[in-house]
C-alpha cells in the first residue's frame, strides 16, 4: 500500500482525530513534520544531528500526550511548531552558541528574501550570500534569530509566528523590525558584505 | 471529513526507519496515551474562575470605593482640610486601591494565560483588567454591597481603623477638633458619646451648632468643634458616620441601645480594637 496516498488527503486536524483513536495514525502525523521540524531545530540551535533528533522525539512524544488540547484555534502546524519551539528553548537555552554558524539549510529563495527584506544589496553568488547569512545568524541575539528564522526561512506569517512563540502581533511585527536592524548591524560590526 | 476508506491502515515505514521504530518503541513500552481531554478543559476551567473570582475581588474593592468616595464629608472639606489637594491626597483609600491593584493584576495574569491571551498586548489586558473591575464594581455599587461591606469590616476586622479606613483615625483627635464615637444618651446641654479610646464625652450643643436630621442613642457620630473641660467637647458640627459605622458599633456597644440610652457592656476606658 501507498502510505502516503492513504493519508495525503487527510487534513492535519483529521489526522489528529484518528490519531486519538489509533496510535499508529499518529506516525502519519510524523511523517508529516519530521523533516520540516528537524530543520527548524537545527535552524534553531547548534546541537548535533543525533542531538536534534532526541529533540525532535521528545517533540513528538509530547505532542501525541498533548494531543487532546488542541484544537481549531490554530493551526495544527503553528501549534507543532509552538511545541517544538519550547522544547527547543528548554533544552537548548544553556548551551553556547557555536561561532562558526549554524546548521541551516537556507533555500535560494529564502535567502534573496532576507537580503531584500533587510534592503541589502545581495551579491550574485548565491552560495556565499547563504554562507554570510548562517553566519550573521549565528552572532545575533535568540530573539532575533528564531522570529527571522520563522519569517524568512519557515516562511511562516505573522499571525503564525504570534501563535508559536506566543506574543501578540504587533509584538512580532516589532521584534521582526528590530532583528532586521540587529542584522544589519551585524553585518558592519563583522565587517561583512552581502 | 475522514472516511472510512481514508484511514491509515499502517505505519509508516516502520521496520525500516530508525527514528520512526525508536518513537513507535518509546510509546508502546511506557504504553502513552494521550491525556484526557478533560485534563485540559479543567486547566483551562481553573484559569478563568481564577479570573473570576479575581474579578469579583476587584470589583467589591472597587464598589467600597465608591461608597468611601461618595460619603467622604466632601461637604465639610474646608472645615478639615486646608486645601482640596490635601484633602483627596489624605482621605484617598489607599487600601482599597491596593486590593484593587493586587486583583486587577491577578485578573491580567489570569487572562494573560488563557488560551488566547498572549495574542492581545499587555496594555489591552491590563486596560479590559481594570475597565471590567470598575464597570462590575460601579454595577454592584447600585445595591449597596459597599456600605454593607464596609459595615461587615468595620465590626469584625482587625486594624479596620488603622490600615482599611483611616478616616476613623483622622476623627479620632478631639485635641485637634475631632471627635467620633457612638452617642450613648441624651443630657440637659446636649447628650453623652463614648468615644473609640472607650471614653465617655459630654458633648455640650450650643444653638448654633449645626445638627443632623436625626439624631438618637445608637448613632455613630462625627463632630467637629472642641475640648472645653475634661472629657467635655464643645460642638459647631455634628454629622453621622457613613464610612465607619460598623467599626463604631462594633460589639459590646451595639444593639443595646433605648430611644432614652444605651446600655454600656463594654467598661468605659476600653479602647475599640
Amino acid at each position: 500500500m501507498d502510505y502516503s496516498a492513504g493519508s495525503s488527503n487527510l487534513t492535519d486536524e483529521e489526522l489528529v482525530k484518528l490519531a486519538l483513536e489509533d496510535q499508529a495514525v499518529f506516525l502519519w502525523l510524523v511523517e508529516r513534520y519530521r523533516a520540516k521540524l528537524l530543520r527548524y531545530i537545527n535552524r534553531l540551535t547548534n546541537v548535533n544531528d543525533d542531538d536534534a533528533e532526541d529533540i525532535l522525539q521528545d517533540v513528538f512524544i509530547k505532542v501525541y500526550l498533548n494531543l487532546n488540547d488542541f484544537n481549531g484555534d490554530l493551526k495544527f502546524s503553528s501549534w507543532i511548531y509552538r511545541i517544538t519551539h519550547n522544547q527547543v528553548i528548554s533544552r537548548h537555552r544553556r548551551l553556547k552558541a557555536r561561532p562558526e554558524g549554524y546548521l541551516i539549510d537556507i533555500e535560494d529563495q529564502a535567502a534573496r528574501n532576507l537580503a531584500a527584506e533587510i534592503d541589502i544589496e545581495a551579491s550574485a553568488d548565491l552560495e556565499l550570500l547563504k554562507k554570510k547569512i548562517k553566519l550573521i545568524l549565528g552572532f545575533l541575539e535568540e530573539r532575533y534569530r528564531e522570529v527571522l528564522v520563522l519569517k524568512f526561512l519557515e516562511e511562516k506569517n505573522y499571525q503564525e509566528i504570534s501563535d508559536i512563540i506566543k506574543k501578540p502581533g504587533g509584538t512580532v511585527a516589532s521584534l521582526i523590525n528590530r532583528a532586521k536592524q540587529a542584522f544589519k548591524k551585524e553585518l558592519l560590526k563583522q565587517n561583512i558584505n552581502l | 471529513m475522514p472516511g472510512e476508506n481514508n484511514t491509515p491502515k499502517s505505519t509508516p515505514r516502520e521496520g525500516n526507519d530508525v527514528f520512526i521504530d525508536k518513537l513507535s518503541a518509546r510509546l508502546k513500552q511506557a504504553e502513552l496515551a494521550p491525556y484526557p481531554r478533560w485534563r485540559f478543559l479543567l486547566k483551562d476551567y481553573v484559569v478563568w474562575a481564577a479570573g473570576a473570582l479575581a474579578l469579583a475581588c476587584g470589583s467589591l474593592a472597587v464598589t467600597v470605593m465608591i461608597y468611601l468616595v461618595r460619603f467622604n464629608d466632601w461637604e465639610i472639606r474646608e472645615s478639615t482640610h486646608k486645601s482640596l489637594g490635601e484633602f483627596i491626597l489624605l482621605t484617598l483609600p489607599y487600601f482599597w486601591l491596593i486590593f484593587l491593584g493586587l486583583f486587577v493584576f491577578v485578573l491580567y495574569l489570569n487572562l494573560k494565560h488563557t488560551k488566547q491571551g498572549y495574542r492581545y498586548p499587555v496594555w489591552l489586558i491590563a486596560s479590559a483588567s481594570i475597565l471590567a473591575s470598575v464597570i462590575v464594581g460601579s454595577l454592584l455599587s447600585l445595591t449597596n454591597i459597599g456600605e454593607r461591606l464596609d459595615n461587615i469590616l468595620g465590626a469584625r476586622a482587625p486594624f479596620y481603623d488603622q490600615m482599611i479606613n483611616r478616616q476613623m483615625h483622622f476623627w479620632a483627635q478631639p485635641e485637634d477638633g475631632r471627635l467620633t464615637g457612638l452617642m450613648v444618651a441624651s443630657s440637659t446641654s446636649g447628650f453623652t458619646i463614648i468615644d473609640t479610646q472607650g471614653r465617655l464625652w459630654e458633648v455640650i450643643i450650643l444653638e448654633e451648632t449645626r445638627l443632623p436630621g436625626f439624631l438618637a442613642p445608637g448613632t455613630p457620630l462625627n463632630l467637629i468643634g472642641r475640648i472645653t473641660d475634661d472629657l467635655q467637647f464643645q460642638a459647631d458640627l455634628i454629622r453621622p458616620v457613613g464610612p465607619g459605622k460598623g467599626f463604631l458599633n462594633r460589639s459590646p456597644h451595639a444593639g443595646d441601645c433605648s430611644s432614652q440610652d444605651c446600655r454600656l457592656e463594654r467598661p468605659l476606658g476600653q479602647p475599640l480594637r
